[in-house]
């Protein structure tokens, strides 16, 4: 356990809300370059023995994640509409746990690519869109994708695409072995003159920092590690925090609002513990990593008399420009079995369609890898929203599961001013709060786009010999588990809501840095370009901090 | 099933021992010995379960729909499954806050059924053609689709919430509940000869 622990009215240098891919990283940074840190979690702390290969508790019952009673969200796809409350999972999935999402997550770590952070001055501009440049680059980046693939563990071969960014450093791990579906992605993909290679993951493929190999169990997508295998922050970065004995973790604690003082600067953080009490804890400067979701949240309830449309919102943007990624899918059946049970989730994928390419006639671009999707329940279920849903024939193509394997599309979502976060006006939470409301509709492009990746997937499905594919259909999102884009970074304070190194433009010593930072969606995964700006904006906040600039 | 659990257990310590680091396992040998165990007690404990919120005609209707949903052919469906006593349990337990709705979904199932065939007592009386004809005409109902979703929920998930009887469902996908596992991992990842990493792009 935590061996820190600091009074409220202890005034500690930095408030961290949220454990998650960001809230670790900053929290481990900050407490070895010396500051003292309060870690905060709305979920409890749970160790390697409590997690279970246990698909309802997991997918159904709230396990580790939010849910839909406890923290109830309302959807909308128009802003025009009255947002409805979402039974069963909610439309933003993430975990509630220390450790956040980085617990649950598949952990597929692609680097973003240059292009990334210059399309808009490489395409122009899309009318109806925020689409921008972000204020930094990719090679601004760079040191700190090889600090995350270092300091966090990350498998992977190097130069093993031709379409690779560059890097400074190999991956620490070598790859881990490749599944059946990666080698039929891989057969296929050649076939076609594409250039596939192993996926780059999050998990130990032999023992690193004294964390064990995988084991190959297959419970990654939506379970935690059991062996600690999976390098989240639970298991990598909170320790190291911890060790240096300026770093608490407070679980079971609800952050709910920020408070600001006279000059306008933030002064720490209310929060209800595991029984409701409320709390303050007293902070030279609070960073906010809660999720792309939740940060914009946390800074609309901090809405006072100085700042009535929330924290750090003057550029009335704040929750706006929200962006999901579109993940489209064809699915695959062979003539012998894959297993795709077993080990983790992706071992082959491939960027020849990265590029947006104005040749397709929308925007946009994305990666394809190869992978199962879900375990037994989920599986299923996806079945019968795509054939049959009960009788026999249902039941043949259930039977069907270990000789199957699908081939995903991972996409681009165009940032839209009507996309957003808001307070739900009704609605509240198990605390009293205002209930998440999230207004989400897909540009046309996007939905383009994923057409286009699904149809690449049936092609390599086909190259690769499949007996029969299948299409989900791609139809407009309602839900997701990327939460991007809600507070964008940018130079210009009335077009984005943090600068350059994730500070508030209104607020001084308010921080943001998780999905919300971002100014455009990547192409599907990004929880490594979370950490590496993650790692980033430490950096620059621990020498402003000794600068006494903060 | 015994035997197999003793094994993959045994694998499955055998493996950990290979890949953790010596202090780790002395600090965390006893959790993984207990997850391993929890697991495999939960998978061996007993399915069968007296209905405690659904009647008993309820409970008839309940599994009778559901042995449409997975049919029992050569191979065992819903009903060796013990989906009922998963959905019942269910009802009673972790859904509950759904239970008084999807009563009177079953109720007015059941009337409907009652005014199309008036010669049976019950849906589960019908001959299964005829149970077939009547939930085609009814399967986009919610009633229905509840029904489909709790029926793949008792199927497939841990045998420890009351249905999946003896992995049932679990085999019929092929499915296997084990904590680790070794390459080869299928048929095409056998004889993989290593990746080749391809000359550069021409550009």
């Amino acid at each position: 356990m935590s061996a820190r622990h600091f009074r409220d009215s202890e005034r500690v240098d930095f408030a961290v809300v949220g454990s998650g891919a960001a809230g670790g990283v900053m929290a481990r940074e900050l407490a070895q370059a010396g500051f003292s840190v309060v870690l905060f979690e709305q979920g409890p702390r749970l160790s390697p023995a409590e997690f279970e290969h246990d698909e309802l508790k997991y997918w159904y019952l709230g396990g580790i994640s939010n849910d839909s009673l406890k923290n109830p969200q309302t959807f909308r796809s128009d802003p025009a509409q009255k947002a409805e409350w979402v039974e069963g999972k909610p439309p933003l999935w993430y975990a509630r746990t220390l450790g956040g999402t980085s617990v649950h997550f598949t952990a597929n770590y692609w680097r973003f690519h240059e292009i990334d952070f210059n399309e808009r001055s490489r395409l122009g501009s899309i009318p109806g869109t925020g689409f921008e440049d972000w204020p930094i680059s990719y090679a601004e980046l760079e040191p700190y994708y090889s600090k995350v693939e270092w300091e966090i563990g990350v498998s992977g071969l190097a130069s093993a695409s031709p379409f690779e960014p560059p890097r400074t450093r190999p991956y620490p791990m070598p790859p881990l072995p490749v599944k059946s579906s990666g080698v039929l992605f891989e057969r296929g993909a050649r076939k076609l003159g594409l250039h596939p290679f192993p996926a780059p993951m999050a998990i130990n493929s032999q023992a690193y920092r004294g964390r064990p190999a995988c084991v190959h169990c297959g419970f990654c997508h939506g379970f935690a590690c059991e062996v600690m295998a999976k390098s989240s922050t639970l298991f990598s970065m909170i320790p190291e925090a911890e060790a240096t004995g300026r770093c608490e973790t407070r679980v079971d604690s609800y952050v709910v609002r920020i408070e600001t003082d006279q000059r306008g600067r933030a002064t720490g953080v209310a929060y209800f513990d595991r029984n409701r009490g409320e709390h303050f804890q007293k902070a030279q400067a609070v960073i906010v990593c809660a999720n792309g979701a939740e940060t914009p949240r946390l800074l609309l309830m901090s809405a006072n008399a100085r700042f009535p449309q929330g924290l750090a919102n003057s550029s009335g943007l704040l929750g706006k420009y929200l962006m999901f990624n579109y993940t489209s899918r064809a699915s695959g059946v062979f003539e012998h079995e894959l297993n795709e049970f077993k080990s983790v989730q992706v071992t082959r994928i491939l960027h020849d369609f990265y590029d947006s390419d104005p040749k397709r006639g929308f925007y946009g671009g994305g990666g394809l890898d190869a992978r199962i999707g879900p375990q037994p329940t989920m599986w299923a279920q996806r079945l019968a929203m795509e054939g049959p849903s009960w009788g026999s024939a249902y039941k043949a193509r259930l039977a069907e599961f270990a000789r199957s394997m699908a081939v995903t599309g991972h996409g681009t979502s165009l940032p839209l001013q009507t996309n957003s976060i808001s307070l739900d006006p009704v609605v509240k939470d198990a605390w009293g709060m205002p209930a998440m409301r999230v207004t989400y509709k897909d540009h046309p492009d996007d939905l383009a786009n994923a057409r286009f990746l699904q149809d690449r997937a049936v092609e390599i499905l086909e190259a690769a010999g499949a007996l029969r594919v299948t299409r989900t259909p791609v139809t407009e999102q309602t839900s997701s588990m990327h939460l991007l884009g809600t507070c964008r970074m940018g130079n210009d304070p009335g077009q984005s809501v943090i600068d350059r190194y994730h500070r508030c433009h209104d607020i001084r010593n308010l921080f943001l840095c998780d999905g919300s930072s971002l100014v455009t969606s990547g192409r599907g995964q990004p929880t490594m370009t979370i950490q590496a700006l993650a790692f980033r904006a430490a950096e620059h906040i621990a020498v402003s901090a000794h600068r006494g600039e903060v | 099933m015994a035997s197999n659990n003793t094994a993959s257990r045994r694998l499955f310590l055998q493996t950990t021992c290979g890949t953790f680091s010596a202090a780790w396992l002395a600090l965390h040998w006893g959790e993984v010995v207990a997850a391993a165990r929890n697991a495999h007690q939960a998978a061996q404990s007993p399915a069968a379960l007296p209905v405690s919120f659904l009647t008993q005609t309820e409970a008839a209707i309940v599994e009778a729909v559901a042995a449409q949903i997975i049919p029992s052919d050569s191979t065992p469906g819903a009903r060796e499954a013990g989906v009922v006593y998963f959905i019942d349990r269910a009802l009673a337990t972790f859904f509950a806050h759904m239970a008084q709705h999807f009563r009177s979904q079953l109720s007015a199932f059941h009337r409907d059924c009652r005014r199309r065939y008036p010669e049976v007592e019950s849906f589960p009386n019908l001959p299964s053609d005829r149970q077939i004809e009547w939930l085609r005409t009814i399967e986009h109902t919610p009633f229905f689709q509840s029904m489909q979703r709790l029926t793949v929920l008792g199927m497939f998930t841990m045998p420890a919430y009351g249905g999946n009887r003896d992995g049932l469902g679990w085999q019929l996908m092929g499915f296997v509940d084990q904590h680790v596992f070794e390459p080869p991992f299928g048929y095409y990842d056998r004889d993989y000869p290593g990746f080749v990493v391809e000359p550069p792009l021409s550009k």
